[in-house]
This record gives C-alpha cells, structure tokens and sequence, in this order.
C-alpha cells in the first residue's frame, strides 16, 4: 500500500516535473539557438516566434494524436475488415440488419430527443426559480451536486428506487412503495419495454439538470433589466415574460447546454451497462459496440458500431466547429 | 423577480415551495442511498428506507427447544420458551405454517394442525401442546435423505416488531472484505496524477491557440472543438495494443496518459476560450517591454487563468474518480488494481441483494467528489461559465 | 505449514508435489468467474499450492470474466491462468493462438483418471492455429445442473411430495398456486450474464423431449436454433415461467430477480416460492447455517411419463483451467489440479463435484453432494450445458438475451428465430469463435 502511494507521489513529481522541465528547457533551447539580441536580433525573433507555439503545442498535439486522432483510424480500417482482411462494407450490410441495431438506434434516438430536451428544460425552470429566492443558491448546490456522483453510484442510487419485490412483500424500492400505495400491483419496472428506457433516461436527467441550471441562470442574469421591466410594464404576465422575452435572449446558452449534454447522451454507456445491461429492450449503442467487442470478441463488429456512434456524432462536431470559427471572426 | 411581480406574497410562497420540492426530488435518491447505507441488513429488506425510525415488521420462523424438553401436563405433551431467545422483540402476529405466520393476533390460542394448540405472547413467551408426544419436524426428503435431528425444534411462525437498528457495520464490511479501501486507494492513484498532468499540457496549448499568432492555427482550433466528441470506446482496443506493443503494458501509467489524451480537448478548450478573453492590453504591454513568451505565459496568464485551470481540474478529477471504462480498460481488474466504479460493478453482480453493502459501497465512493464539489462549487461553476458561454 | 491439516485428505499427493516444486519467490495470476463464497472457497484451495510451492497466487474473479479476458488476451496482457466457465469461449482463443497448450499425456490423464474421461477429454480438445487439435484445458469443478431444491420442512408442512415425473412437477405447481403459495424462484438476472438460467432450464427440458442426438444437432447447429424441437422445450420452459402465477415475482420478476437471490425465497416466512431450478453451486448462496437435507434439499428434475424412452438424462458443466501465459508456475499450477488433494480441499467445503476417481469420496463436506453423485451415476444420458459449447455470440449472448425476451413477452418463435439469425450471420463472416463442429 506505501508502495502504490509512493509511485503516485514520484509520478506526480515525475509528471509535472517532467512537464515544466520540457517547456523551460525547449525555451531555453530555443532562445540560445535564436537570442533576441544581436545583429540578427529581428531575424530571429521571427524565427523563434514561428516554432515557438510548436513547441508550446508538441506535448498536446502528441496526447491528441496518439489517443484520439489514430484511434479514430484504426476504427475505420478496423469496421472496414474481417480477420484482418479488408471486407469492404460487409460489416456495415450485416450491422443494418441487425435487429439489436434497429433497437439500439431507436433508443438512442430516444435517449437524444428527451435527455438534453428535459435537462435543459428542468435547468432552465430551476434556473428561474433559484434566482427567485433567498436561498437560491444552497436550492442550487444541491439541484446541481448529481454531477459529482460517478454513473455508477447513480446507477446504485436509483436501481434502489426501482427496486422490485413481489406482491405482497414489503416494496424496499420508493418507486414501487408509492405505486403499491396508492393501490396499484408492485412492477418491475425496469423489464418493462420502453418504459424502462424512459427510466434510466430519467437517471441522466438526474444528472445533468443541475449543469443545464448553473449555465442557464448565469446567462438570465446577464439579460439587461430593462428589456424585462419594459415587458413588465406593458402588462406581459411573469409567465409570458420568461418565455417571449428571457428565453429568447439565451438561446446561444441554450444551444451550449443542449449540444453538451446531447454530445454525452450519444456516447451514454454506464448507466445502461450497470442497470440493464442492454436486456429488456435497452440496448443503446455504446453498450452494443462494448456486447461486440468484449462479449463476442469480435472488434470489427465493435468498431463498425463505433463507426455509426462517431458519424452520428459528426453534424454536432461540424456545428461546434463552426460555432467556433465564427466566434473567432 | 419578487421585486416586479405584483402579488408579491403569495408568489414568493409558491416559489419557495417549488424550489423546495424541486431540491427535495433531487436529493431524495441521495439521501435513500444515506440512510440505507447505515441501516441493519434483515430490517432494510423487511421495510422501505423511508421508515427506518420506526420499528420494523418482519416474518420469521423461530424454533422450540429441542423435543426432548417437552414436558407432560394436565393439557397434553407442552414445549414452552421464548421465541426471541437472548434477544428481544414483540411479537404481533403468529401462526402454525409458513404460509401464514399472520393468522393470529399475540396472546391468543391456535389450534394446531393434527391436535394441540400454540400460544406465542406479545413478549415472544411461547407454548405448544399436543395430545401425543412431539418428535422431531417431519421432512420431506429428496436426494439428501438426511435422518430428522432429534435435537431440532419445530418451527413457530412470527410476525415481530423490532426497534430500529442502526451500524457503520456495512461500511466496515465493504471497505475491508469486499475491498474497498484498496478500491478507495487505486481510485486516488488513478485520479489525482491524471488531473494535473493534462493541466500543465494543456495550458501551454491553449495559450499558444490563444495568443500566438501562426499558420494553421484555426485549423488545430477547429480539430481539438472537432475531438470533443470523439466516442471514448473506440479508442480503447487500438490503444491497449499500442501500449502493449511499446511495452508500456497495462498499470497506473497507461491509465494516466490514456485519462490525459481523453482530457485534452476539453482542457483545451475551456483554458483557451477563457484565455482568449483576459486583456488584451496587459500582454501587449508585456511583450513590448520585452517579455519573452514563456515569462508571459508564468507570470501574467497562468496566475490569472486560476479560476479556469481550477474549473477544469475539478472538472477532470471527478471524471478521473467516476470513470469506469478507462480504468477497466487500462489498469486491469485484479483485486490490487481495481477501482472503486469497478468494484461497485463486481458488487452489483455479485452482492446484487445485499443493497446494505451496495449502498455503503456506493456512499465511499461518492464522499471525496462530494467534498470537493461542495468545497470548489465557486471556482468550478465560474470557470464553466468562462469557458463554455463565451465559447458557445 | 499447511493451512488446514484434514486427515482425509491426500497427505502423500500434497508431499510429493511439493518435494517436486521448488518455485519461491515465484508468482501466477489467475482469473475466473468465482467472486465472493466462492473466491474464498477457491482461495482456500490456492494456499494450499502456495503453501507447497512457496509460490504466490494473485487470484482475481470478475462477473464479468468473459468480457475481461477478451479485453486482455486481444491487448497481449492476459492473465497467466484463466479458468473457463464455458469451452465455447476457450475454443476461440485457443484458435487465436492465444492458449498455450497442454502437455501431451493430458488427455490419457483425462481418460484414465476422470469418469466419463472421453466425454472431457472431449470438451477440452480444441483445433490450435495450426489447424491441430490439442488439449488446451483442464477440466475442475463439475456443476450438475438437473437439480430442484425446495424447503423439505414447508413440503412437509404443506403436505408435498417430491415429484417423481414432469407431470407430477407440473401438477405439483398447479396445487401450489391453489393453495395459494408461489411455486418457483426463476431468478434470471446475472448482472452482465443475465438470462443464463433461462438457457439451463430450456437444455434440460430439451433433453427430457428429445433423444440425445436431437440435443447434439442443435449445440452443433446442424439443426437450425428455431427448429421445432427447440420451440418445444423453449414453450415447455415458458409454461413455468411465463405464468405468473407460478413465478416469485411474476414472469416480470423472474427476468430482474437475480439468480443468487433466488434461494432466499425458499427460506422466506411466508415462503416467497416452494422450489428452485438450478445448478450445484448455488449451495454457496443459501443464507449462511443452511443445512443440506434438513433446511433445504433438492430432487432430480423429473423426466416426463410420456418420454419413457430417453431415461434419465442429466444436465452438467465443468469449469476449465487454461494456460495463457506460459510460465513454469502456472504449470506447477495445472499439475497441482492433477493432485487427489486439490479436489478434496474443495470437496471438504461446498458447491464441488469432480469426477477425479483418486478423490477421495469421504471428504464431501455434505451429504448433498453425494446425492448428487448419485444422481450422475444414474444418468442414462449425460450432457453438457448446451450453451456453454456454442459460440461465444450465441451461448453467451444471443441465447441469453432471447430467453430474456422471451420471458418478458416475446413468442417462443420470435425469440429462436432472433437467435437463429445471429448464429447465421456469425457463419457467414467467419467471426472470431467458431462453433462445435
């Protein structure tokens, strides 16, 4: 045990050390080949300024390629073979007809319509609210504090409340005591079809209202005072105040939110493999890219499944993308 | 609001009373998983968390002495004690067969399937007649074939209340035998190198991407907004065989430089979306008077970049901490290496019932990145904010 | 010294295996499906070896085994011993030239020293990359998988009798509905396994409506998966789950209930179910002071009046210990599984069959295991688990799955026909894991 905490600590040192060693030494590096003094003082400033951002760079550009870009490769070469001999698109052809596929991507169609809609929703209402009252903030610390619990806790957390005894027997699950309570038979509710996938979304909403609240409430209160009271004044109602004047105003943080959230829900893949693991009709993407790879041990299939993810992904990328650029001009 | 609406009062009731239902449904599932977490295993399967202070209901099967104790009286063959034994409890109902241990109310005379009667008090006091002398319980034997105990009871049927019962017993037992103290350990190995090495790397890029001026800069800003959304999974197999293939094998190291790479993006871009806006005018100065890049960046970006680096540390020590896949992948899943996501996953499995240790499993893991929420809310939500907004 | 001196146990074997092993300082590492009783049962089992060799075992069991060997063997970090709950996934690896194989006199060892040796000589012989077929397993630890348990005092008290025929069973479970109790613990769930004992349930059933040669073709593929003598038994299976009447939990329940909570229904007050379908080693998980033949005890599954012909057959499964890194320990390891002495430290305890003959049969920790010898000696048809020989996608997926889809509502057709397809569809890419030819 000392052991493992002491190669923790030398790799912290080692890390950062190693860290800071690189950056100082490349600088010095770089200003003794180039020294900003001299007849070519000018000269080699330039010169020194076009590497100098390589060199600021090499570290992440390195992390970046090893561990995303060439990934990104390997998959594709990867969902394009079988037994190391390309296949053409012969796993993509057996992949759409799949029937776990079609289930899948139905449900993640399902997961990417109602997680980042709710959550959004939910975080807006609790945004307004918070900032309505006293103790707004404590109201928020706790709304957002899901987020610091891993999936796994959560997915302990409210496998608890969906917890399932038969008819007769004491519900230990709050879901089922108040269902049983108010005069209704006990459910399983998890093996429930469709149903069941609204309950573990239900999980990530859980998770990510209270990010979609901090968010939001920051940009409502960046809304300059007088467009409201003038609304105000002109007899709007608070309700129709919020929507038609507030709201409008944040969509640009809306679509932040919105597009984060909907980046993590595509890649959703604990939650569904700690609950159901994909059984009763939850199959979601990730976790049947993991059954692939890891249960069949077939990773062509695997990675053409992660192939689907990735394109799925792609017209959010190219949106942030833009975002981005546009941002900068 | 309050200040602009008119019907001041009741609003703010009804606000207030929707913020706290609203907090109330948010921190309900926490706190059932709390408050499980402590309670004792027999009564957290008898009754829902939410009763824990009152006493608990359960049905159980309490033996007599062992016949040879039967005495003979004026009513028949009678075997007498006390259900609970050296405990204590009170008894409510009893009966005289499994299926009905609610048939009659304590203190009340039942008659006994083939002659005789049973009497079970309120204070679990017992006695059992019968017309013929008792002999061991009789048996339905299959395969065993095992001969009746001659020193075995017959069974009593209860329904019995029992005070409420409280114990950090079920964390001794996860964090020792189940082990998740070594788990605990592995997890803060894994986490806090992996949280500060992306940092440094990260900062230095995003202030090259920020504030130098280069070709092909708007296009590695583009590619890092781009790999945000890159699917972890996939990375998984080609990168477990590259470092196996470099000998690099699987331990702490692979899972920190593997948490690094899948953290950059994300660094990058909060630290230069934050960068991008500091003042223009303290930088410039300092170049012109002759400040060389790398003292810029020590001594004016870094130190005012603090709120975004703590945001983004935050940020990757709880994604570090709560990671599941990353660790299974790169550390491996022997009993010294696993984490504790994992080991609450092998739980799940293995103690799926036993929601006592589960949700005592489950509170460990959550202790630390609780404290460091609660603790680092401020820097946390303001860098977000930084970030995020400004770059959407 | 060693841990535990039992007299009964094979002291020669012990001293002379440890005169020949010298590996101080030495360690293996060993993973396998065994987790919590079980782990510590093995464990018991590995200190003697550590005690012999002076070598140290890392000893690590995973739910989630077969995803995590497939993750280390493929990455080049495998353990150096991993022990298969089934041969369909071992076949694979072993193909891949993963698995180290053997040494040659395995299999006569196998046949001269297990009962039944051919049948495991059998399980354990796969085809290498070289296209050669080799032993690369040793079979250790055999589940018989016929087995109902039930509470002999609440059968008693209830006035059962134990079943001597399918009918009698089914009877049986009518009467206890009328009598207004539960009839049976289904529990299916398995955490990343769930639906497994879906699939033990149908093979047995399958092996009580058909011959034996009907069974084979189906593990084989031969026969298609939604062949109708496979609906059948799946129907057959359907009729005790899919009532949920008959069911803890109704036919909802049974899908979510895991399988190692299952047996507390027998000991529940009132009893949440009179009977359990499962395999041995479920006597790991009964509430801890149960004792065998008097608070619990199991009967054969009953075959059917009406199937006279096909006898008694009887369900099994052995786990398989396979080298994947080869060094000197591990083989220490492998040879001290040929040891009497290494069976009957676990036969002392619980959950354990072998069919080593040099055991000896004294050691059972209980009498249940001797029942259940009994039961293998008067099998008139021995089988192993149907799923644990097909490929790894079918036996330990698709199947899986489809029975749990079944049980939550799907049609019996449906649910093999979904198999069907996948088990095709794994022909015609050639995946990784063949199946038994």
């Amino acid at each position: 045990m000392t052991h493992q905490i002491l190669l923790a600590v030398v790799t912290v040192i080692i890390g950062v050390g190693g860290c800071i060693a690189y950056f100082w030494l490349s600088n010095l590096v770089l200003d003794k080949t180039f020294p900003p003094r001299g007849s070519n003082a000018a000269q080699n400033l330039r010169r020194s300024g076009r590497i100098r951002p390589w060199l600021f760079m090499a570290p992440a550009i390195f992390f970046l390629g090893v561990y995303l870009v060439y990934p990104v490769f390997a998959s594709i070469w990867l969902a394009l073979s079988q037994g190391g001999e390309f296949s053409g698109l012969a796993n993509f052809i057996w992949l759409f007809q799949d029937p776990k596929f079609h289930e899948s991507l139905i449900n993640n169609i399902l997961w990417l319509l109602f997680v980042p809609t709710m959550a959004t929703l939910v975080g807006l209402v609790a945004a307004q609210l918070t900032d309505s009252i006293k103790w707004g903030s404590i109201a928020k610390a706790f709304i957002f504090m899901p987020m610091a619990i891993s999936f796994v806790g959560a997915a302990v957390i409210w496998k608890f409340i969906y917890e399932y005894r038969a008819e007769g027997l004491a519900q230990i699950g709050l879901l089922n005591a108040m269902t049983t309570s108010l005069g209704f038979e006990p459910t399983a509710w998890l093996t429930l079809p469709v149903v069941n996938t609204f309950f573990l979304m239900i999980i990530m909403v859980w998770m990510q209202a209270g990010f979609a609240m901090v968010l939001l409430s920051a940009a409502l209160r960046g809304i300059p005072e007088e467009t409201v009271e003038a609304a105000i004044l002109d007899g709007a109602s608070p309700w129709k105040v919020f929507w038609r004047i507030q709201v409008p105003q944040i969509y640009g943080t809306i679509a932040v939110v919105w597009t984060t959230i909907t980046i993590m829900v595509l890649k959703i893949f604990d939650i569904v493999f700690a609950i159901t693991n994909g059984q009763w009709g939850t199959q979601v993407l990730a976790n049947m890219m993991y059954d692939w790879s890891f249960r069949a041990g077939d990773f062509n299939r695997g990675a053409t499944v992660a192939i689907v993810i990735m394109v799925a992904v792609m017209p959010i990328m190219v949106w942030n993308i833009r975002n981005a650029r546009r941002e900068r001009d | 609001m309050d200040n602009i609406a008119g019907k001041r009062g009741r609003l703010t009731w009804a606000l207030n009373i929707a913020v706290f239902l609203l907090v109330l449904l948010w921190t309900i599932p926490t706190l059932g998983l709390l408050v499980s977490s402590f309670r004792d295993a027999d009564q957290l399967q008898a009754s829902g968390w939410w009763t824990s202070l009152s006493p608990s209901v359960q049905s159980s099967a309490a033996r007599t002495g062992p016949p040879a104790t039967q005495t003979s009286g004026l009513d028949g063959y009678v075997l007498e004690g006390n259900v609970f034994g050296d405990a204590s409890g009170e008894v409510v109902t009893f009966g005289t067969t499994p299926m009905m241990p609610d048939a009659f109310p304590a203190g009340e005379t039942a008659p006994r399937n083939g002659g005789g009667t049973l009497v079970v008090n309120a204070d679990g006091s017992y006695r059992m007649t019968s017309p013929t002398p008792f002999e061991a319980p009789d048996l339905v034997t299959g395969e065993t074939a095992g001969e009746p105990l001659p020193d075995r009871g017959l069974r009593v049927f209860i329904t019995s209340t029992e005070a409420p019962d409280f114990t950090t017993g079920n964390y001794g037992t996860v964090l020792n035998a189940d082990g998740m103290a070594q788990s605990f350990l592995n997890t803060l190995t894994v986490a806090i190198p992996a949280t500060i090495i992306p940092i440094l790397v990260a900062a230095y890029a995003a202030y090259a991407l920020a504030w130098m001026s280069f070709p092909g800069r708007a296009l590695l800003v583009s590619a890092v907004v781009g790999l945000l959304v890159v699917p972890l999974q996939m990375s998984l197999i080609p990168l477990l065989q590259l470092h196996n293939a470099i000998g690099l094998g699987r331990g702490y190291i692979g899972v920190w430089l593997a948490h690094t790479g899948f953290g950059l993006p994300l660094a990058i871009y909060l630290l230069r979306n934050y960068m991008v806006g500091l003042p223009k005018e303290v930088i410039e100065s300092a170049r012109v008077d002759g400040a060389t890049e790398f003292e810029i960046f020590r001594k004016i970006i870094l130190p005012l970049s603090l709120p975004a680096l703590a945001a983004f540390g935050i940020f990757q020590f709880l994604w570090t901490w709560n990671d599941l896949l990353v660790a299974k992948v790169f550390l491996g899943n022997s009993d010294t290496q696993m984490v504790m996501t994992g080991r609450i996953v092998e739980l799940l499995g293995s103690r799926g019932n036993n929601w006592e240790l589960l949700t005592a499993a489950a509170f460990v893991s959550m202790i630390v990145p609780l404290i460091v929420f609660f603790s680092m809310q401020k820097y946390f939500v303001r860098g977000l904010l930084a970030g995020s907004v400004k770059g959407g | 010294m060693p841990p535990d001196q039992d007299s009964r146990f094979n002291w020669a074997s012990y001293h002379e295996f440890a005169d020949r092993h010298d590996l101080t300082g030495q360690s293996v590492s060993i993973s396998g499906t065994w987790t919590a009783e079980d782990a510590v049962t093995f464990r018991r089992v590995f200190e003697y070896f550590e005690e012999a060799t002076g070598a140290t075992v890392n000893y690590s069991g995973s739910d989630s085994f077969e995803q995590q060997i497939i993750i280390d063997t493929s990455s080049g970090s495998p353990p150096d011993i991993g022990i298969f709950p089934q041969p369909g996934l071992l076949r694979g690896l072993a193909g891949q030239g993963q698995v180290t194989p053997l040494p040659d006199d395995t299999n006569d060892w196998l046949r001269a020293n297990y009962a039944a040796g051919d049948s495991w000589v059998d399980l354990v012989n796969f085809e290498g990359p070289d296209g050669q077929t080799r032993a690369y397993g040793f079979p250790y630890k055999i589940d018989v998988k016929s087995l109902v348990f039930y509470s002999p005092e609440n059968f008693a008290a209830m006035g059962y009798d134990v079943p001597a025929t399918m009918e009698d069973l089914k009877a049986l479970t009518q009467q206890i509905v009328e009598d207004g109790g539960t009839p049976w613990c289904i529990g299916l769930g398995s955490g990343s396994a769930t639906g497994w004992p879906a699939t033990d349930w149908v093979e047995d059933l399958m092996l009580r409506l058909n011959p034996p040669e009907v069974y084979d073709q189906w593990v084989s593929h031969e026969i298609p998966f939604d062949d109708p003598h496979v609906l059948a038994a799946i129907e057959e299976f359907g009729w005790f789950a899919k009532t949920d009447a008959y069911v803890d939990g109704g036919a909802g329940g049974a899908g979510w209930i895991d399988h190692r909570d299952s047996p507390t229904g027998l000991f529940s007050i009132p009893p949440r179910c009179f009977m359990m379908h499962q395999a041995s080693f479920i006597g790991s998980f009964f509430p801890a002071g149960t004792e065998f033949g008097r608070d619990v005890d199991f009967f054969y599954m009953p075959p059917y009046a009406s199937h006279p012909e096909l006898g008694n057959p009887v369900l099994g499964a052995g786990t398989t210990f396979a080298i994947l890194r080869d060094t000197p320990v591990a083989e220490a390891f492998l040879a001290f599984l040929r040891t009497p002495i290494a069976h009957e430290i676990w036969m002392a305890q619980t959950g354990f069959l072998t069919p080593f003959s040099q055991a000896n049969l004294d050691t059972y920790g209980d009498p249940t295991l001797r029942g259940m010898g009994e039961i293998l000696v008067n099998a008139d048809t021995f089988r192993f688990d149907a799923s644990d020989l097909m490929p790894g996608a079918i036996g330990a997926g698709a199947f899986w799955t489809g029975m749990i889809d079944y049980v939550a509502g799907q049609s019996a057709e449906r649910a093999a026909s979904g198999i069907e397809r996948s088990w095709s569809s794994l022909a015609r890419t050639g995946g990784i894991e063949e199946g038994a030819e």
